[in-house]
């Protein structure tokens, strides 16, 4: 019972960290800012007395999570049930980085889905009273229906399992930690260092829009692989090839009318498609 | 400075429209409740409402019917990116304000704004919040701390509080001020080519990321003539990373290609992990 006090505190911000949560700073203060696992390490280092390691199994498994996705309240993982649980539980037990990530994605995509679409298919009930309610003018209604039993619903659901998981599962995953076959431990280091791609991958598909623009991501791979430069410098030469790119296409667009290019554009990617 | 009890706007027939703190409340209430109550089914639908129930008690005091009709049309299914998306909820202020004071509005266009704009601003606020700018500010914020200083989550909360509740509160404000207006200057084609640049940014970031954060090594041995030696060493010197990019590649490949799902190649990951290491690759 030593971690009963970490294991509040991560059951509390498995709340307050949630898409879904009141924040003063709403979604920019929850989701995007206590959700994500880089801030969860420094909270739940602090929890457990240890910022150091906490902070390094963030960073472990935020480059995992670095694409997390919501798009249409739909989610590829529960990012803040990975991150407080994941993390939570490897700072229960052996700090490891490459287990927190191995935790975070086992109880982000397991675990924290199911909770999450709970909700999301539970909550249609609360909607309809909230829509009878706005029907009728009923303001005070609407706040019960829309923010009030909501919240406490969430909240059960987000602090309860998070709180009970680190509380009790410690001998477990301890245990296993302890127990496991060489190979075993070795998949895991393997697993820790080859799912940040699944991330990485996830904002490709965003960002490039056209097979082209791969080039940009071959130029950053490289400032970093081969010119060992760290990330802040590329951050700044990658703004200045930016700028130099809109001052290109500017000068472009003022010199080709537009319907021109974009039915050139078209004919390309017709022939790109098979 | 404007007091805050003034409107903002003077309108011609003296009628007093909303002013800075009710604008504020409308924005305060939309980031604080936006998610509460989300289903598959409705979504931010009644978000939309619970930002407007101080508005609907001040303009529809005595008008029981009108302020039911404001609160259920605000009710119908919405879904958009809730930060850039503000501007939608300052164009529909726009429009609510003039329903209100009864100016010649249909009723009807708020919900249709809303139903036409969520899904474009949805895609533009996507690509640019959890595409671009919180990646890159994720990244930094990783390398700082990536001895464990405390550093790095510090920097990406104070960054990204600062520029998050910027956008979020300027593009409100913007879309009250402009109305449909906003619209043209948003999706224009001068925005959208400072938007493919801001792209560019994000590309060559996530290209740091792919060398930076997949960290994958075979622990083959090759003979060196009559020693054996490692084969990542080789590896190393010829092109650093080369492993890391290509399981990136196959993986951005599996996902934008093959258009498997996130859980899926997931699982092919892990099974490619797992199957490596028993035969003794990595």
């Amino acid at each position: 019972m030593s971690n009963f006090f970490p294991a509040l505190i991560c059951g509390l911000f498995c709340y307050l960290g949630a898409i879904e949560a009141f924040n003063p700073v709403g979604t920019t203060g929850s989701f995007y800012c206590l959700g994500r696992p880089l801030v969860a390490g420094l909270i739940v280092g602090l929890a457990f007395g240890d910022v150091t390691n906490g902070i390094l199994c963030g960073v472990a498994v935020q480059a995992v999570f670095i694409a997390n996705l919501s798009t249409g309240g739909a989610t590829n993982s529960e990012i803040t049930y990975a991150s407080y649980g994941g993390i939570g539980l490897a700072m229960a037990s052996t700090k490891d980085p490459a287990l927190a990530v191995t935790l975070a994605v086992l109880v982000g995509n397991t675990f924290g889905l199911i909770f999450y679409n709970l909700r999301m298919a539970f909550y249609s009930v609360f909607n309809n009273k909230a829509l009878e309610a706005a029907e009728k003018g009923d303001g005070h209604g609407i706040t019960i229906w829309h923010m009030i039993v909501p919240q406490i619903c969430t909240f059960l659901l987000r602090f309860v399992p998070t709180f009970a998981a680190i509380l009790l599962g410690e001998g477990l995953v301890n245990t296993l930690a302890a127990n496991a076959p060489e190979l075993i431990t070795h998949i895991i280091g393997v697993l820790g260092g080859v799912l940040p791609a699944l991330g990485i991958g996830m904002l490709m598909n965003i960002v490039i829009k056209d097979k082209i623009q791969l080039v940009f991501f071959f130029f950053g791979f490289v400032l970093l692989a081969f010119g060992k430069l760290d990330t802040i410098p590329v951050v700044f030469i990658a703004a200045v090839v930016a700028y130099i790119y809109y001052l290109a296409t500017s000068k472009a667009a003022a010199a080709a009318p537009a319907g021109s290019t974009q039915s050139a554009d078209a004919a390309y990617e017709d022939a790109d498609l098979f | 400075m404007a007091n805050n009890e003034e409107p903002l706007v003077k309108r011609a027939d003296g009628k007093k429209g909303l002013t800075k703190h009710d604008l504020n409340q409308l924005w305060y209430r939309w980031n604080f409740g936006w998610f509460s109550s989300s289903s598959y089914e409705k979504l931010e639908s009644h978000g939309f409402a619970w930002s407007y129930i101080p508005f609907a008690e001040k303009f529809y005091k005595n008008d029981p019917e009108g302020k039911a009709r404001l609160l259920t049309r605000h009710s119908q299914f919405y879904n958009t990116e809730p930060q850039v998306g503000t501007v939608i909820n300052g164009i529909v202020a726009a429009l609510e304000e003039g329903i209100a004071l009864g100016d010649d509005i249909p009723e009807e266009m708020p919900t249709s704004v809303k139903t036409a704009l969520m899904g474009p601003l949805a895609g533009l606020g996507d690509s640019v919040i959890q595409g671009i700018i919180v990646p890159t500010l994720l990244s930094i914020g990783m390398s700082l701390a990536s001895n464990g200083s405390p550093a790095g989550p510090i920097f990406y909360i104070i960054s990204w509080l600062v520029i998050g509740v910027a956008v979020s509160y300027g593009m409100f404000r913007y879309g009250y001020k402009m109305g449909l207006g906003a619209i043209d200057t948003l999706v224009g084609e001068k925005s959208m080519r400072l938007m493919d640049a801001i792209n560019v940014l994000g590309i060559i970031v996530v290209g740091t990321l792919a060398a930076g954060k997949v960290a994958v090594s075979t622990v083959v041995q090759i003979p060196y003539g009559t020693e054996m030696g490692a084969l990542q060493d080789t590896l190393d010197g010829v092109f650093p990373g080369l492993l890391a990019l290509i399981v990136t590649m196959v993986t951005w490949w599996m996902l934008n290609k093959k258009q498997w799902s996130a859980t899926k190649v997931l699982l092919v990951l892990t099974a490619a992990v797992i199957v490596l290491c028993c035969i003794g690759f990595l």
